[in-house]
């Protein structure tokens, strides 16, 4: 191990150590559901990388693997006393066949068009939700029901226990980034993302490769809205399919720096950080003022950086230690 | 029965004929710059604010403020291409749809902030002014933004057939890459198609104020039904994109006339994805193999 690689081992480590110790010094409840937030928007940008950042198939629409998620877990609680943890896992292989014909009508698109597509999907899954009362509560949703203290049920009395279920699915989510970066598959969807034509034509199958990591993006989208429901014990469908969701999925990768590990993590932090100050200084009673600056530095990313925050991070490593770029 | 239909293919067609302003806009920027301009609607909705404005403060009559929404909206047209999206014309797709993204994300949230969720209308002598023809009900102020759709159609019909930088944009849509071989510059031709572009959204807006209230989402209900009438009518085809937001319209009528009043846009959302299943390769420019 070289100097700079001990350094970085050492970092992580205290990191590490610092990410997994944060609830028991910080005890102030509006400083741990900022944490409990961002653990939760990194999970949901990792998942979308997955597929838009690695494959490049930019959805817009993961808030149907979301609401997917959430409804699933919230209808096998409340009709059948089923625990959260088993509807989550459940919620997820919902997600994942989904997936199949969304995927099927989508992949059909591509570039712009199959972003819209994907909008429409979502939006599309909201409105059978909101129209069929019968089956799913209607528009006017259902409140969980609050058992106390039931680890057993996802249900917590401290809110540290959601920090650590958060930062859990975060670890899975990134731990799975990480073995398919250095897989095969890894290197098929960065084919895919470079140039689908060229791809094929040297041996990929792309179809294929799309509906397989489409099912796992899927999936992981569908454990946060299972945890996201349990965390606020409220559902109804503009929130468990709420646009905003499928936005920042997106938003926090392209900042972070799409088709890397650690990108949606990055983009995340930056972002909630950023809105949590806007509102502390200026109220929160603004409305529109958080996606507006949201807005601000997407676009600033996207015409300035747009390797995002992670190639930028690269560069100034490439600068300092020239020689060690090139090996 | 057959009265009931035909009140309802009115209804779609007068309403029609304002998707297609908008539809047009958005075909026309894919055929020759080739992006999809997610903020399309925005546009029209800062169209109708600027009537309202001018309607309220001036006392302009939101049809006749069409000669102020249009030049300013083509005006903006040209910054936007100019400023924001020639910087991310490339082979890669995120720029080019975050882009867009962002700005539609942008304008619409400043629209929150700064005119709030609120719903504003504009009453003129005519909002309430109908023709009855038989059984049949037609109202004078979407007759007129009808009417006024289509000759702005024709005129953008004729002007892309008949002067040299209409033959110009046509061109760049056609083979960008041998039109600029043939002397044509793109950057000033993506300007125009840009400009002409948002113009219409503009007069969209101006035509809807009579009858229409002005919100900050409002675009987004038109920017999806522009985006199926463009895919049904094949990308960046402006007659297609005509007559399939006609079509659009007299659907979602009768959608609302027979399903239920709130299934409008599950009906266009339904469209999309039959298209979708059945017909991917009406898609033109979609990219579709």
């Amino acid at each position: 191990m070289d100097k700079a690689r001990r350094w970085a081992v050492a970092a992580g480590a205290v990191l590490a150590v610092i990410v997994l110790i944060l609830p028991l010094v910080v005890t102030s409840s509006f400083a741990l559901d900022i944490f409990i937030r961002i653990l939760l928007f990194s999970f949901i940008g990792v998942a979308w990388n997955l597929m838009g950042g690695y494959a490049k198939q930019l959805s817009l629409g993961h808030a149907a693997y979301f609401g997917l998620g959430a409804y699933t877990s919230t209808i096998l609680q409340i009709d059948f006393g089923i625990s959260p943890w088993i509807g989550m896992v459940a919620g997820g292989v919902v997600a994942m066949l989904a997936s199949l014909p969304i995927g099927w009508l989508c992949f059909r698109l591509r570039g712009p068009y199959f972003t819209i597509a994907t909008i429409a999907t979502a939006q599309a899954l909201m409105l059978i939700f909101l129209k069929f009362r019968d089956f799913a509560w209607g528009a006017e949703g259902t409140t969980i029901p609050n058992l106390g203290n039931a680890p057993l049920m996802m249900q917590f009395e401290v809110k540290w226990a959601y920090y650590y279920v958060a930062l859990g699915l975060l670890a899975i989510g990134l731990a799975i980034t990480y073995a398919i970066e250095k897989s095969w598959m890894g290197y098929y969807l960065v084919a895919i993302g470079e140039d689908e034509d060229a791809a094929e034509a040297i041996g990929v199958n792309a179809p294929s490769m799309k509906r397989n990591i489409y099912m796992i993006s899927a999936f992981l989208t569908a454990l946060a809205g299972t945890f996201y429901i349990q965390y606020i014990y409220f559902i109804d469908p503009p929130t468990a399919f709420s646009f905003n969701i499928s936005i920042e999925a997106a938003l926090v990768s392209i900042v972070g720096g799409i088709g890397t590990l650690w990108g949606p993590v990055i983009g995340t932090i930056l972002l909630e950080t950023t809105s949590t100050l806007l509102q502390s200084w200026l109220g929160s009673s603004i409305g529109g003022l958080q996606l507006t600056v949201y807005a601000l530095i997407l676009m600033a990313v996207i015409l300035w950086r747009p390797t995002g925050l992670m190639g930028m991070i690269s560069e100034i490593y490439r600068r300092r230690h020239p020689a060690r770029a090139k090996a | 029965m057959l009265e009931t239909v035909a009140q309802a293919v009115i209804n779609g067609l007068l309403i029609g004929g304002i998707y297609a302003l908008v539809s047009i806009g958005v075909t026309l920027i894919f055929g020759v710059v080739k992006i999809v301009n997610f903020a399309q609607g925005e546009f029209v909705m800062i169209g109708m604010y600027l009537s309202f404005y001018l309607a309220t403060q001036f006392g302009i009559d939101p049809i006749v403020s069409l000669v102020v929404t249009m030049p300013v909206l083509f005006v903006v047209g040209v910054l936007v291409q100019h400023f924001l999206i020639r910087r991310v014309l490339g082979p890669n797709d995120m720029p080019q749809i975050f882009l867009t993204f962002a700005l539609s994300l942008l304008l619409l949230n400043l629209a929150l902030m700064l005119f709030s969720a609120n719903y504003r209308t504009v009453h003129t002598s005519y909002s309430d002014e109908a023709f009855h023809l038989g059984g049949l009900y037609i109202p004078v102020a979407k007759l007129i933004a009808f009417v006024v759709a289509m000759i702005l159609s024709g005129a953008l019909w004729v002007f892309l057939h008949t002067t040299d930088l209409g033959k110009a944009m046509r061109a760049a849509s056609q083979n960008r890459d041998v039109a600029t071989l043939m002397g044509i510059n793109p950057n000033r031709v993506f300007c125009v198609a840009l400009g002409i572009a948002l113009a219409l959204a503009g007069a969209a807006g101006s035509l809807l104020m009579p009858f229409y209230s002005a919100y900050p989402f409002v675009g987004q209900v038109f920017v999806l039904m522009a985006f199926v009438a463009v895919v049904l009518g094949t990308l960046g085809n402006v007659i297609g994109a005509l007559i399939a937001s006609l079509m659009m319209g007299i659907a979602e009528s009768l959608g609302i006339q027979y399903v239920g009043a709130d299934s409008g846009l599950i009906v266009v959302f339904g469209m999309l994805l039959l298209t979708l299943a059945f017909k991917p390769n009406g898609l033109g420019g979609g990219r579709v193999r």
